[in-house]
C-alpha cells in the first residue's frame, strides 16, 4: 500500500512538473493553408527562437472562416487571401500588427503593399502571392493558347480541367467580357451567364484541391489551375506550358494576419519577421513555388528558377485584387449550381 | 435463469414500463441520442429561418426566405435528379444484391461466414481511398482500360469517369453492402419447408419465388432499400470525385453552403427540408409495408 501511495505521489509530481513545462514552453499557433509552410522553416525558427509552431492547416478560406469565426483554436496566425483579409479588417476580428517588430516588412516589393484590402497596411503582411493560369500540355495540343476564349473555343471539349470555384469561373468570363470583375452586380451575372453556359459543358472535370494531378496523368490536357500548381507543373514538365490569359487576370494576396484575440502576438510577430529573412523566404519559394513578393528574397533564386513562367509572369505585380462580395456570393453560386445542372 | 421463468418475463415485459435498471441502462443512448440527433437538429432548425451576414456568419433574425428559395426551380430540378440516381443506384442494388445476399444466406454455416467476411471486408478500408482506387482503375490508361484493349473489347480510350455512368457505378459500388447485409439476415432465416410445401403443392420455381420468399423476405428488402436510397440522395463525395464535379446533387448543393458559398441559414434549410423528405419517406414505405403483412 505504501509503495502504491509514493508511487501515485510521484506520479503527481511528475504530471505537476509537465504541466509546469507546457506553461513555460514558448509556442505560436498557426493556421495555414495545407502545402504552403515547409517544415523545415518551422524547424529553423523554433531552433533559433526556442518557439514551437503548431502548425493547424485549411484547404479553403471558407473553411478556414468558419473555424476561426466560430471560435475554435486560439490561433495566433492566418493566412487568408486578401478578399477575405478586407471582410476580417471590416468585422474588426484582426489585430493591428506592431512593424516596429517586423522590421523585415521591408524587403517585400512595395507593388504589394498598401493594396485596397489593407490600404494602409497595418493589419496584414504578403506571404506568397499569384496569378490564375492556364496551363497547356505542348504535346497534346499543338495550336497556340492564349487566354479563356482559346481554352473554351469548342476545339478542348471534354480536355479540360477547371477550378471548381464559382467566383473564379465567373471572374473569367466577366474579364473576357471586358467587365470588372468586382462588380458582382445581377446585371454582370446576367451577362456573363450565356458565355459560361457555353463553357461549362467542355470541361471534363472541376477540381480544386489537386487540378494538377489530372493533368500529369493525362486525363485532360489543357487546365486552369491555381499558380503554385502550374508552377509544379511546369518544373516537373517543361512538356507543360503556363499562360497568363490575355482576357486579364488577378492576383491573390496571401498573408498572414494576427487575429484580435491571438494569445502569443509577440511571438506571432517574431515568426512574420522570421520567414520575411531573405534566406528563409527563399526557402518557401524552393518548396512551393509561388510568386515571392519578397524582393530580396528573389535575389537568390536561380535564374532557372525565376524563369518559371508560372511562379514570375510578366506584370503579375500590377494585377489587380479580388475584393469581397459578401452576400453576393449566393448569387454566384446560384449561377455555377443552375448552369452546372443544365449541363 | 432458468428458461421458462425468461419467457414469462418477455411476454410481460412489452406492457410493463421499464424499472429504475432499466433506465439506468438506457442513459448513455438517451444522451447520445439528445447530444448528437436532437439538439443538432435543433440548432439546425433555428438556423434555418436566421439570415447571413457580410463574413457569412449567422445573424439571429427571422426570414423564411432560406425556405421559398428551395422552391427556386434550379434547386427542384436538382433534388428531382438526386431523388433519380438514388432510385437508380436503389434498383440496380437489390437486383445485384438480392441473388448475393440468398446465396450467402443459403450457404453451409462455415462458408457463409467466410462469404459474409468479403463482403464486409471493403468496410475495414476508407471509403474515400477505395473511391480513389476507383480513379485509378477506371481512367484512360488505367487497368480496366488495359484489360478491355487486351481482349479487344474496346478500340478507342476508355471514357467512364467523369461522367454519370461513373456516379452510378461509384453509387452502386459504395452501397452494395448495405443492400446486402439485411436481406441476407431474411434469407438466413428462411425455412426451407415453407419453400418445399410451396413446390409440393404445385407451386413452379418462380411462383415460389414471388410468393413465398420475397414476401418472406420482404423485412431484409425493406430495410437494404432504407439503408440505401436514403444516404444515396445526399452524397457529395462520389459525385465530386467520380462525377468529375460537373453535375451537381442535392448533397454538393448543401455542402456549399456549408462551404464556399458560406450560406449557412440556407443550408440548414435544405437539411430541414431533407430530413422531412425523409421521414415522410420512411413512414410511407413503413406504412406501405405494414399493410402488406
Amino acid at each position: 500500500m505504501k509503495t502504491r501511495l509514493g508511487s501515485l505521489l510521484a506520479l503527481g509530481l511528475a504530471l505537476g512538473a509537465a504541466l509546469d513545462l507546457s506553461a513555460a514552453r514558448k509556442e505560436v499557433n498557426l493556421f495555414g493553408w495545407s502545402e504552403y509552410v515547409p517544415q523545415e522553416v518551422l524547424d529553423l525558427f523554433k531552433e533559433e527562437t526556442g518557439i514551437t509552431v503548431n502548425y493547424e492547416t485549411y484547404a479553403s478560406n471558407e473553411e478556414m472562416l468558419s473555424k476561426l469565426l466560430g471560435g475554435a483554436g486560439d490561433y495566433d496566425l492566418v493566412q487568408p487571401s486578401e478578399y477575405v483579409v478586407e471582410s476580417l479588417v471590416k468585422a474588426g476580428k484582426l489585430a493591428e500588427i506592431d512593424f516596429a517588430n517586423v522590421p523585415n516588412i521591408r524587403n517585400i516589393n512595395p507593388a504589394y503593399l498598401h493594396r485596397p484590402h489593407d490600404p494602409e497596411q497595418k493589419y496584414s503582411v504578403p506571404y506568397m502571392v499569384g496569378a490564375i493560369s492556364i496551363v497547356v500540355n505542348t504535346e497534346r495540343v499543338k495550336e497556340p493558347v492564349t487566354g479563356f476564349t482559346d481554352v473554351f473555343s469548342g476545339r478542348y471539349a471534354g480536355r479540360i480541367v477547371s477550378l471548381n470555384d464559382n467566383r473564379e469561373l465567373l471572374t473569367w468570363a466577366l474579364q473576357t467580357l471586358g467587365r470588372d470583375f468586382n462588380a458582382v452586380t445581377p446585371e454582370n451575372i446576367a451577362a456573363a451567364r450565356p458565355l459560361l453556359e457555353k463553357w461549362l459543358p467542355q470541361v471534363k472535370i472541376f477540381d480544386s484541391d489537386s487540378p494538377k494531378t489530372k493533368l500529369l496523368n493525362g486525363d485532360v490536357d489543357i487546365g486552369i489551375v491555381w499558380p503554385g500548381e502550374a508552377a509544379i507543373l511546369h518544373r516537373e514538365d517543361k512538356k507543360f506550358a503556363c499562360i497568363l490569359p490575355v482576357e486579364g487576370s488577378h492576383v491573390t494576396i496571401d498573408s498572414l494576419v494576427i487575429p484580435q484575440e491571438a494569445p502569443h502576438k509577440a511571438e506571432a510577430e517574431a515568426f512574420i519577421n522570421f520567414i520575411l529573412r531573405p534566406e528563409i523566404s527563399v526557402l518557401i519559394s524552393r518548396a512551393f513555388p509561388y510568386t515571392n513578393p519578397n524582393s530580396e528574397a528573389c535575389k537568390l533564386l536561380t535564374p532557372e528558377e525565376l524563369a518559371n513562367p508560372a511562379s514570375f509572369p510578366k506584370g503579375v505585380e500590377t494585377l489587380p485584387t479580388f475584393k469581397a462580395i459578401g452576400k453576393a456570393a449566393a448569387q454566384v453560386d446560384k449561377l455555377i449550381t443552375d448552369l452546372k445542372s443544365g449541363s | 435463469m432458468s428458461a421458462p421463468r425468461a419467457s414469462t418475463d418477455n411476454s410481460a415485459g412489452a406492457q410493463r414500463a421499464p424499472r429504475t435498471i432499466g433506465w439506468l441502462l438506457l442513459t448513455p443512448l438517451l444522451l447520445w441520442l439528445a447530444l448528437f440527433v436532437v439538439v443538432p437538429t435543433a440548432i439546425l432548425f433555428v438556423y434555418s429561418f436566421c439570415q447571413r451576414d457580410e463574413l457569412g456568419q449567422v445573424v439571429f433574425a427571422f426570414t423564411p426566405t432560406n425556405y421559398a428559395r428551395i422552391l427556386d426551380p434550379v434547386y427542384l430540378g436538382i433534388l428531382g435528379r438526386s431523388l433519380w440516381y438514388a432510385a437508380l443506384t436503389t434498383t440496380l442494388c437489390l437486383v445485384i444484391g438480392y441473388p448475393v445476399a440468398y446465396f450467402i444466406g443459403r450457404s453451409p454455416p462455415a462458408r457463409r461466414s467466410t462469404l459474409l467476411l468479403l463482403v464486409m471486408i471493403p468496410f475495414w478500408i476508407s471509403f474515400l481511398l477505395r473511391t480513389y482506387a476507383w480513379l485509378s482503375l477506371l481512367k484512360g490508361d488505367g487497368l480496366v482500360s488495359a484489360l478491355l484493349h487486351g481482349m479487344h473489347l474496346l478500340a478507342g480510350p476508355l471514357d467512364v469517369l467523369y461522367s454519370p455512368t461513373a456516379v452510378i457505378l461509384g453509387l452502386v459500388y459504395t452501397y452494395l453492402p448495405f443492400m446486402i447485409l439485411p436481406i441476407f439476415t431474411s434469407a438466413e432465416k428462411l425455412d426451407n419447408s415453407m419453400v418445399e410445401a410451396a413446390l409440393d403443392l404445385g407451386a413452379g420455381p418462380v411462383r415460389a419465388f414471388t410468393q413465398v420468399i420475397i414476401p418472406l423476405t420482404r423485412p431484409g428488402i425493406f430495410a437494404g432499400v432504407l439503408l440505401v436510397f436514403v444516404p444515396s440522395i445526399g452524397m457529395f463525395a462520389v459525385t465530386d470525385l467520380m462525377g468529375g464535379a460537373k453535375v451537381p446533387m442535392i448533397g454538393n448543393v448543401i455542402q456549399n453552403q456549408f462551404g464556399q458559398a458560406r450560406d449557412w441559414p440556407f443550408g440548414a434549410a435544405l437539411g430541414i427540408s431533407f430530413l422531412a423528405l425523409f421521414a415522410i419517406t420512411f413512414w410511407f414505405l413503413h406504412d406501405r409495408g405494414e399493410a402488406r403483412r
